[in-house]
Formats: structure tokens, C-alpha cells, sequence
């Protein structure tokens, strides 16, 4: 009875039912949608991030404060080898590559232009950059005097795969140090800066060029983006028992675009639910107001044989719970509806500063469906309160008279 | 009755007492007495009606009887307990388990069927589903209603709807039954049947009818009259021919 009483309830007056589940169903699907499109971007995002630094890296701690001299914040081979050691321990490192990475001055015809050059072991499947190449080839373990540059870098200086570039560095010791380089391949990345400003070379020809055995950052790669914040905790606490002056840190870290835009978009879709919430409440609390005055004779009666306050407001507030329910409901299955459709159309926007554009996307799933439903049940359930707390305080004689 | 699954309860106990029983109510800066200080006694297997015209205080007495309204002084008890220090919830206890109330307008429930309005009653009781199905089995069959348990309040004729309303009153087994104008939304003739209902269902269970009207046809079947004016009670003598009547 205490659920089928307030269904009838409900059914009695079906126009009004159903323009309240509509109105909660629109809000839920529109939260839905919005938090959908928000975890798809975020998601591409982080994919993006974690191809650009990898899932972890491991480096001076002076790297990272910006306090190191020179190149001292080198990681020597007794470096690499310790933290080798420690990784092997570690269950979800799938690869880890060693790189470093310093400034330049490219030459090419008479043009010159400023790069940042990251040197990497040709093959390992850490950052393969050879996966990004569009013209000409990867590089190669067998490759010395060779380099990947970016496709706007090559439209910049007009170069193509086979054309010779000249590369300027300081040295570790402050010397400088040059050499012709052969432009292997050309990549792609989604964001033109990188390209117009990333080149990479062979590890072992640019610690040649630098002067070092040593190495800038040790990158790892795990299995799964959710074992990142384990893993660090796990490789950090072994590297300060072993009291090394290393640090790890995350492609979160790493990328603090990421963590911004990541905010942006929780505040952005807090303010889309928060104002589709607020308007689902006043909507729904003026419909249900309505619909319990209008049974205020009902109230008397009941409570006259017997029911109690509690036990009126049970009654009344289970109707809004079927309300909630049937209209959150309905919202997520419009949601999935809409999502599914705008998926198959394939949107493409171009963001700004990138190079490609991108396929916007609604990211159905779970987490993306649960937060909007129990906001959207919430506010429901929060708009019957004060009207069936308002129906369970009539004094009998009161309702009994009203016609 | 005991094949048929229903009850009886002893006579000749007092049932219901009211001592000195007043309500003011106050309309502006004015008071108006609703009642005079009412002392009444009703006993159980009593069928009394209650006469008077409109605005001379019978329904303020029956809401106060009925505990759905608090006396501005004096004491109504029930079972001869007084009821003026008793809680909200004491007091919807007491009409749960005690009181069956018959209302002019029959105020069903209208989402429910006939079935399930006079299964409220026992929902709230929290009696089993198999003795719930019994009971307002039997209760219907003995309103003449067998039939019609499964149709919505909409779908029956006035007089069906206030039998409906009597099954409800008694399906918790109420030692007080207490009606307001039963008949006032019925004709004559479906009133009778109403009337007749009423006083049979007296006769046979020994509750308590309490029943307030100002319409004459109704005095005739009442085992005791009394009348009211202005909020005072003036006792109107016993009624032979009723038992007849019944």
C-alpha cells in the first residue's frame, strides 16, 4: 500500500505526472549529456598527456625545482641503474626509456630557429614518437646523425626527409658543439607548438653531442592510468630508502593544463547541474504543491482513521520517489539516446593551438550516468519535503472541511 | 456472525463519556460557543442519533467524540479513559484501533478500489494480508457488496459508495462508530437502505452508533434520540419502534 497508493496517486492526474517526469528526464539527460562531453574531452586529454611525458617520470629533484647548475641534475649511470632495480619490482611499468633533453639552435639553408631536442633510445616503445611519423621513416637503433621534426617545423624551414639540418649545443663542460643531422621522418602531433618546436634524436648520438654518459629523466610507462598515483607512492618511498635524490612525478604533474582544464570542466559542469537542478526543483515543488493541495480533504480523511503525521508524509513522499525515480530514469535513457546520437553524427572541432582537428565525443558510461541520476533524484526528493511535510501538519478538522 | 468472521462485543458498558465538554472558537476578536458545557453518556450496542440544525453544534461534538478536535475545556473519555491529555499520535492510535468514522460526503480514497479502501483501515492496523483478505471479504459480502470490490469509488452509485464507507468504519473492529449526515448526499429511499444497514450492523456486532442528522427520516431508526441547540444537549428519550424498525 505504501507504494501503491502513491503510484495511483500519481496516475490520477497523468498530464501533470508526466509533465513532471519530462521536466525532471530533460534535466537529467541534459546534466548527462554535458558531464558525458566533459569526460570524453578529459579523457582525450589525458591520452594526450600521457603520449606527450608518459605515465611517470624520474628525475633530479633539482630538475623539477628548476634549481639545478648546468646540467647537474644528470642522472649518472649508477642513477639509472638503482631506479632499473627498483622498477623491476614494480608490476604495472610495461616500458621505461631513458631521455634527455636540452635546448638548440637548428640551422637550416639560412634559416635558424631555437628547438628543444629530446634524445631517446630508437625502438623502445616508451613514447615511440616513430608510431607519430607521416613522411619518411622511424628512427632506428642503427641510426647515429639522425632526427624526427615536426610537421609545422618542416613547413617552416621547408624541409623534407633526406634534407641535412645543422644543430648547435652547449655542451655539459659549456662548449659548444655541432653537427649535421639527417631529417629521417617527419611526425605529427596535436599541438603545433610541439611540432614547430620538438625534434628527437638517437640517446647515445645526442649524449655525443652534449658530452655526457648521463642521462635527463628515466620515462615509464604502466598498464593502467588508475595504478599512477600507487605506483609513484611505491617507487618514491623505495628511492628515499635507498636515499636518492631522485623524484617521481606524474603525467598530472607533468601537464598542469591538464589539471586546470580538468578543473575548468568540473566547475563548468557543477554550474550546469547546480542551475538545471535548482530550476528542476522549483518546477517540481510548485507541481507537487499543487497536486497535495488539492488533496487536502484526502489528508483529513485518512488522518482521521487513523494515519499518522509520519506516516502521511511516508505516503506523499513516496510519490516523489516514484517521481524521481521514473524521471531520472527516463532522463538517463534520453541521455544515452542523445549521446548515441551525437556519436554516430561524429562532430569534428578543431581546438586552438592544435594542428588536427578532433572528433567530439559523448562518453556514455557509468561514472558518466550515476552523478547526474542521484543529483537529479535529489533535487526531486528535495522539492516533496517541504510539501509533504506541509500535508502531514494539516489538522484533521482543517482538511475535513475543505471542499 | 462467528461463521461469518465477524465480531460482537458485550452491552450494556459505558463506552462513551463526555463531562462539561466545551469548544469556543474565535472568529476575529469575537468567541462563539459551539458548546455548552456537554455531558453525555453512551453505552456499548447504543445506536443513538444526534438532531439538531445547522450550526447548532452536533458536528463539533462529533469531531471532539471522534478525537479529530481538542475541547476548549472538559473531557471526553473513551472507553473511560480521558483523551484530553493524549498525544497526536496516541489520539490517531485510539481512532485506529477504536473509532470507525462514516462521513457525509463518504470520503474514499478515490485512487483505490472498494477492496482496498476498506483494507486501509487494517493496513494501518498492520494485520496480516490473509486475515486483511478475510475480513474485508466478509464485511463487504455483508454490505451487499461482493460483488463490486474491485470498482473505483467513480464507478458506484452514491449509496453503494457510503456502504463502502460503513464496511470501512467496522472493518477494524471499532467498539464506536460515529457517522456525520450519512444520508445527507443520499435519497430516500437509498437512505433507508443506509439507515437500515447501520442499525442491523448495531444489532448485530453491539457497537456503538453515534449518528448525527438533521434529517427526520433518520430519527426513526434510532434507539435513542437526542437533541442539540445552540450547543446544549437535551436528552430526547428512547425509541421502542426502532428495534422494529431494524
Amino acid at each position: 500500500m505504501w507504494l501503491r497508493l502513491p503510484l495511483r496517486s500519481l496516475l490520477r492526474n497523468r498530464r501533470r505526472t508526466a509533465l513532471s517526469i519530462a521536466i525532471i528526464a530533460l534535466g537529467t539527460a541534459i546534466s548527462f549529456f554535458v558531464l558525458g562531453f566533459f569526460a570524453d574531452a578529459t579523457r582525450s586529454i589525458q591520452e594526450t598527456t600521457v603520449q606527450e611525458f608518459g605515465t611517470l617520470q624520474i628525475a633530479a629533484k633539482s630538475l623539477w625545482d628548476d634549481t639545478a647548475e648546468g646540467y647537474e641534475y644528470l642522472l649518472s649511470q649508477q642513477d639509472l641503474a638503482q631506479v632499473q632495480a627498483i622498477l623491476e619490482q614494480e608490476d604495472a611499468v610495461v616500458s621505461r626509456s631513458p631521455q634527455l633533453s636540452f635546448s638548440g639552435l637548428v640551422t637550416a639553408g639560412n634559416a635558424t630557429k631555437v628547438v628543444r631536442a629530446t634524445a631517446l633510445v630508437p625502438g623502445n616503445k616508451t613514447l615511440d614518437v616513430n608510431d607519430l611519423v607521416v613522411e619518411g621513416r622511424g628512427l632506428e637503433p642503427t641510426d647515429i646523425a639522425a632526427v624526427l621534426v615536426g610537421r609545422s617545423f618542416a613547413e617552416q624551414l621547408q624541409l623534407r626527409p633526406g634534407d641535412v639540418i645543422t644543430l648547435t649545443v652547449t655542451t655539459v663542460d659549456g662548449a659548444f658543439n655541432v653537427s649535421p643531422l639527417e631529417i629521417a621522418g617527419i611526425y605529427r602531433f596535436t599541438s603545433s607548438q610541439v611540432e614547430s618546436q620538438q625534434i628527437y634524436l638517437p640517446l647515445q648520438f645526442g649524449q655525443r653531442l652534449l658530452n655526457t654518459d648521463g642521462v635527463g629523466r628515466l620515462v615509464v610507462m604502466l598498464d593502467d592510468l588508475d595504478a599512477t598515483q600507487p605506483a609513484r607512492a611505491r617507487i618514491q618511498a623505495d628511492l628515499d630508502v635507498a636515499n636518492s635524490r631522485l623524484e617521481v612525478k606524474t603525467w598530472e604533474e607533468l601537464s598542469p593544463f591538464y589539471e586546470q582544464l580538468a578543473g575548468f570542466f568540473n566547475a563548468l559542469f557543477g554550474v550546469v547541474t547546480l542551475a538545471v537542478s535548482v530550476l528542476v526543483f522549483f518546477i517540481i515543488l510548485q507541481v507537487l504543491t499543487m497536486s497535495f493541495l488539492e488533496r487536502t480533504r484526502e489528508v483529513g480523511t485518512i488522518r482521521a482513521l487513523g494515519t499518522k503525521r509520519g506516516e502521511v508524509f511516508r505516503l506523499f513522499f513516496a510519490e516523489s520517489i516514484w517521481l524521481a525515480l521514473l524521471g531520472s530514469g527516463t532522463g538517463i535513457a534520453f541521455g544515452l539516446v542523445l549521446g548515441l546520437a551525437f556519436n554516430a553524427v561524429g562532430i569534428e572541432w578543431q581546438p586552438p593551438g592544435t594542428v588536427e582537428p578532433v572528433v567530439l565525443g559523448i562518453r556514455l558510461t557509468v561514472q558518466t550516468a550515476w552523478l547526474p541520476f542521484v543529483v537529479s533524484v535529489f533535487a526531486t526528493l528535495l522539492s516533496a519535503v517541504f510539501p509533504s511535510i506541509q500535508s502531514a501538519r494539516l489538522r484533521v478538522v482543517d482538511a475535513l472541511r475543505v471542499t | 456472525m462467528e461463521e461469518r468472521g465477524t465480531f460482537c462485543y458485550e452491552r450494556g458498558s459505558v463506552s462513551i463519556e463526555t463531562k462539561d465538554l466545551t469548544k469556543v472558537y474565535r472568529v476575529g476578536t469575537q468567541q462563539v460557543h459551539a458548546l455548552h458545557a456537554v455531558n453525555f453518556v453512551a453505552k456499548q450496542g447504543d445506536f443513538v442519533v444526534i438532531n439538531g440544525p445547522s450550526g447548532s453544534g452536533k458536528t463539533t461534538f462529533l469531531n471532539l467524540i471522534a478525537c479529530i478536535d481538542r475541547p476548549t475545556s472538559g473531557e471526553v473519555f473513551l472507553e473511560k479513559q480521558p483523551t484530553s491529555s493524549l498525544s497526536e499520535g496516541q489520539l490517531a492510535n485510539l481512532r485506529k484501533e477504536t473509532i470507525g468514522l462514516i462521513f457525509q460526503t463518504f470520503n474514499l480514497i478515490p485512487v483505490l478500489s472498494a477492496f482496498e479502501n476498506v483494507e486501509y483501515p487494517l493496513l494501518l492496523q498492520r494485520v496480516p494480508r490473509g486475515q486483511r483478505r478475510q475480513r474485508v471479504t466478509a464485511l463487504l459480502d455483508e454490505v451487499g457488496l461482493a460483488d463490486l470490490g474491485r470498482r473505483r469509488p467513480d464507478e458506484l452509485s452514491g449509496g453503494q459508495r457510503q456502504r463502502v464507507a460503513i464496511a470501512r468504519a467496522l472493518v477494524s473492529q471499532p467498539r464506536i462508530v460515529l457517522a456525520d449526515e450519512p444520508t445527507a448526499n443520499l435519497d430516500t429511499e437509498t437512505g433507508k437502505q443506509v439507515m437500515g444497514l447501520m442499525r442491523r450492523l448495531n444489532e448485530e456486532h453491539c457497537v456503538v452508533f453515534i449518528v448525527v442528522t438533521h434529517d427526520p427520516v433518520v430519527t426513526e431508526y434510532a434507539q435513542r434520540t437526542v437533541n442539540i441547540r445552540d450547543g446544549r444537549l437535551e436528552e430526547g428519550g428512547d425509541n421502542v419502534a426502532a428495534a422494529s424498525t431494524a
